[in-house]
């Protein structure tokens, strides 16, 4: 078994994973403008309602729904009672990163507080696993993969032909001619909220799902990746994120075959300092000007 | 008093002296300069390291049971004055890099990573500064020349954290009270017009960001030669945020503010919650204490969101007989 | 009043991702004159400001302030070489009081070096206590004194444009650009910000403004650079614009 074949393996999982997250984080971040630093958090918490829908009997599909599900509410519900409030009162961008920092603490220690510092799995039964040109897949693997690619399908689809598609991006291009032009911003921003929540839900699932247990951290980990693959794709650029979610996913993996696992999420950190320094904007937006938050 | 007593409350001036000189680095920083350095932590561990290394001595002793890089035995004050140069001198790497023309949001999150990276590297780079488990036996200074009783010594160690307190009091009060100090306010506000007036922006936050990194240094120093003992547990991210939360409640942009947010949330709220009895399983109550730092962050920000004592703008003295009319 | 012009644009370009927003700009600014410089939305006006006054990098030509060649020096260079420009949304520093916001711009402060804060309060108190009678002077000449000390983001928007001019003022600059400074503005105190300024340009200061309200150009302006579509159209005195079928096409009303 060649290593970095199946690092690569490891990698498209990983992808995986991180396109549905970053997809759904750079969607709200390029409306709002909100660095909602709380986002992996939210994504445990789903995992945790999945394992609780497990426990319950459920199947991996009803825990999907449930997982995605309450990451939209749990979304929708953080912008209307927590951030939209803070904004109104005129909080502004250094603010909000305070706030969203103190919600991530505030659920990932209530997490914790609930459930213990102990790792939970999801009470599925054992997939079969598969080899593929030297990669090792298990069922559950491929239905994540799958995941991946009928979000982005609905993603891309929404965006293009919808025309609450075409109000997002007006929305995440410039905020008042959309609203000058009669869209109502308003309800665009709930659904972006909703929409990142839902994505981010799924993700959180699909964590759960490809770890053999997590904890009250698995998400919050997540979040320095997400981040990288959002902006190393543009900010509020989709199919940018997706870009990013591989080169991320792919890379992360790989070095684990040639440095030390447990440097492996360095790998991602640095990647996100450089591109911030080097090109801010990633590799498909025009220039990164300093917008204020949006609620 | 009782020796323990005084144990006790030697202790908790000397944390106190700490965690006052780091808010009134990180309300510079922050409060006036307007920089979210998520990373704050990370410059007082530099320090905590520097002082430690500079009085180990060589890894080697004591059949090198400990790994690390440099090692002397150098006298009080040095280890503290490198402490602090050390604080500095990597705030003024960092900030060249970080401090240019990038948007607020994107400069928290580099530091933010930075805080990240910089505990997996220590943690996992174990011949650097020995690792996860940490330093350990760190020598305190004079004890070896005073021969004092250990509630002498503690004592002593008060009065040393308390003259550097005022030390560092003073030199931000100077700044923050000065045409200087006005000027980065005015940065934090608006750096744009600042840049119009004539103002270097960019050295301007390096300079604010270099001073609270070297008092965050000397900071780490002081609360790693009192314990005797540094690790990464001890500066993980959240405790990052324990200083930011203690600058918003005190009352970011004001030094009174800081020394009063460094006595409520460090030292007040974190102190009372240890005689909480342990209720739950082991680990709750710290599960609950960060929640409740978070909902109190949030709390202060919704209903006071400047502080206990807000910043204040300077009133100028008037030349007698020359009162405006007020309308 | 020399030959020279105080400031000279050469063959200024300016292009953003393919967009051409100036292209083979070129004009004089007089010392002591209000020169005008108007034009259409999209015209590129603000563009040639910001690259006037360092905030934006040209893709081509030159800058001359004061006979000095000053194409691509920054915005902070600028301002304390005496370029110092306005902004046409209020831009104070809002948790400054107004007297404050007055001191941060007086220039050369042995106050804001590092050195001579740390020495102590007697290095710099002189020229601060200074400072202070000149803010204070600037304030009742704008006819806001008594709101010194209150702070700069609580005062209504007329006398944030006050404290905006009387804050580039503080910075005794030799040229001001001026932005847009009667957007917005109630036509009362559009009479008395143009009483100031033509106070201020009697007494020796150079302006460029950049302004939609043509009466204002009218009785301010002299001469008046008319751009559209990133280039200069034409140039002179307002009667002598009316007049020209060109510039009438492109813009004016009437």
């Amino acid at each position: 078994m060649n290593l970095y074949v199946l690092s690569f393996g490891f990698g498209l999982i990983t992808a995986s994973i991180l396109a549905i997250a970053s997809v759904g984080f750079t969607l709200q971040f390029g409306v709002t403008n909100i660095l909602n630093l709380a986002y992996g958090d939210v994504m445990t918490g789903c995992a945790f309602i999945a394992y609780l829908v497990t426990r319950a009997g459920g199947s991996l599909a009803e825990a999907l729904l449930a997982g995605a599900a309450s990451g939209a509410l749990a979304s929708y519900g953080l912008n209307r009672f927590v951030y939209t409030p803070f904004v109104r009162r005129g909080t502004r961008m250094f603010g909000m990163i305070i706030v969203t920092i103190s919600v991530s603490l505030v659920l990932q220690n209530g997490l914790q507080g609930i459930f213990k510092a102990t790792f939970f799995s999801l009470a599925l039964p054992r997939p079969s696993s598969y080899t593929f040109a030297g990669m090792i897949f298990t069922s559950q693997q491929f239905v994540i993969i799958a995941l991946a690619v009928v979000a982005m399908l609905f993603v891309h689809a929404l965006l293009s032909w919808t025309k609450l598609g075409r109000a997002m991006r007006a929305t995440a291009a410039d905020p008042e001619l959309a609203r000058s032009c009669g869209i109502a911003t308003d309800r665009v921003i709930d659904v972006a909220w909703l929409l990142s929540g839902a994505l981010c839900g799924t993700a959180g699932v699909a964590l759960a799902l490809n770890v053999t247990s997590f904890t009250s951290t698995a998400g919050g980990q997540f979040l320095i990746p997400i981040i990288a693959a959002a902006v190393l794709g543009g900010v509020g650029h989709p199919y940018g994120a997706m870009v990013g979610a591989v080169v991320i996913g792919l890379s992360a993996e790989l070095s684990a075959a040639v440095i030390p696992p447990s440097y492996k999420e360095v790998v991602a950190f640095l990647i996100l300092i450089v591109v911030l320094l080097i090109r801010p904007q990633g590799i498909f937006a025009e220039v990164a000007t300093q917008k204020e938050v949006v609620a | 008093m009782s020796s323990s007593m005084q144990f006790y409350i030697s202790n908790l001036l000397v944390y106190l002296g700490v965690d006052v000189m780091a808010c009134l680095g990180l309300n510079l920083q922050f409060g006036v300069a307007g920089l979210i350095n998520l990373a704050f932590i990370v410059f007082q561990a530099a320090g905590a390291y520097t002082a430690a290394v500079l009085t180990l001595g060589p890894s080697t002793a004591r059949g090198g049971f400990q790994s690390y890089i440099l090692g002397a035995h150098l006298q009080f004050p040095l280890p503290w004055l490198a402490a602090a140069v050390v604080g500095g001198a990597l705030s003024f790497v960092v900030g060249l890099i970080v401090l240019r023309r990038l948007r607020t949001d994107y400069q928290a999150m580099v530091m933010l990573v930075i805080s990240l990276i910089a505990t997996t590297v220590v943690t996992n780079a174990t011949g650097l500064f020995n690792g996860s488990n940490g330093l350990a036996l760190i020598p305190q200074p004079l004890e070896s020349v005073l021969k004092l009783s250990p509630v002498g010594y503690q004592w002593f160690y008060v009065g040393l954290t308390f003259a550097c307190t005022i030390l560092v009091w003073v030199i931000v009060r100077r700044i923050t009270g000065s045409p200087l100090g006005r000027t980065l306010r005015a940065v934090r506000d608006n750096d744009v017009a600042a840049a119009s007036l004539g103002k270097n922006v960019t050295q301007l936050r390096l300079i604010a960001f270099v001073a609270g990194g070297a008092i965050a240094g000397l900071s780490g120093a002081i609360l790693a030669q009192f314990i005797s003992a540094w690790s990464p547990g001890s500066w993980l991210f959240p405790e990052s945020f324990v200083y930011f939360s203690a600058v918003i409640v005190g009352g970011a942009g004001n030094n009174m503010g800081a020394v009063v947010g460094a006595a409520l949330v460090p030292v007040a709220f974190l102190e009372a919650t240890r005689y909480i009895p342990q209720f739950g399983y082991p680990g709750l109550v710290d599960a609950l204490q960060w929640v409740v730092v978070g909902l109190l962050t949030l709390g202060v920000m919704w209903f006071r969101p400047r502080g206990v004592f807000p910043e204040r703008t300077r009133r100028f003295a008037r030349p007698p007989g020359s009162e405006p009319t007020h309308e | 009043m020399s030959g020279e012009p105080l400031l000279s644009v050469r063959g200024l370009a300016k292009s953003f991702g393919g967009v051409e927003a100036v292209r083979d700009v070129s004009f004089d600014v007089a010392a002591g004159s209000i020169t005008g410089l108007i034009g259409p939305n999209g015209a590129g006006k603000s563009s040639v400001l910001a690259i006037v006054s360092g905030f934006l990098a040209p893709t081509s030509g030159s800058v001359h302030f004061g006979g000095e060649l000053v194409s691509g020096h920054s915005a902070y260079r600028l301002a304390r070489l005496g370029l110092v420009r306005t902004f046409q949304l209020s831009s104070e520093f809002e948790r400054l009081s107004v007297i404050e916001n007055l001191l941060v711009a007086a220039p050369n402060q042995r106050g804001d070096r590092l050195r001579d804060v740390l020495a102590g309060r007697w290095r710099w108190r002189a020229e601060e206590d200074e400072a202070v009678a000149r803010a204070r002077e600037l304030l009742a000449r704008f006819e806001i004194p008594e709101k010194e000390d209150d702070l700069a983001g609580d005062l209504s928007g007329g006398q944030k444009r006050l404290l905006e001019l009387a804050r580039a003022l503080m910075t005794e600059p030799k040229l001001l650009l001026l932005d847009e400074p009667m957007a917005g503005v109630n036509p009362a105190l559009i009479r008395r910000i143009e009483a100031h300024l033509m106070a201020l340009r009697d007494e020796g200061l150079t302006m460029l403004m950049v302004e939609h309200e043509l009466g204002v150009v009218e009785r301010l302006c002299d001469p008046v650079v008319v751009m559209a579509q990133g280039q200069v159209l034409s140039s002179g005195t307002m009667a002598e614009l009316r007049a020209n079928e060109e510039v009438l096409d492109a813009y004016l009303a009437g």
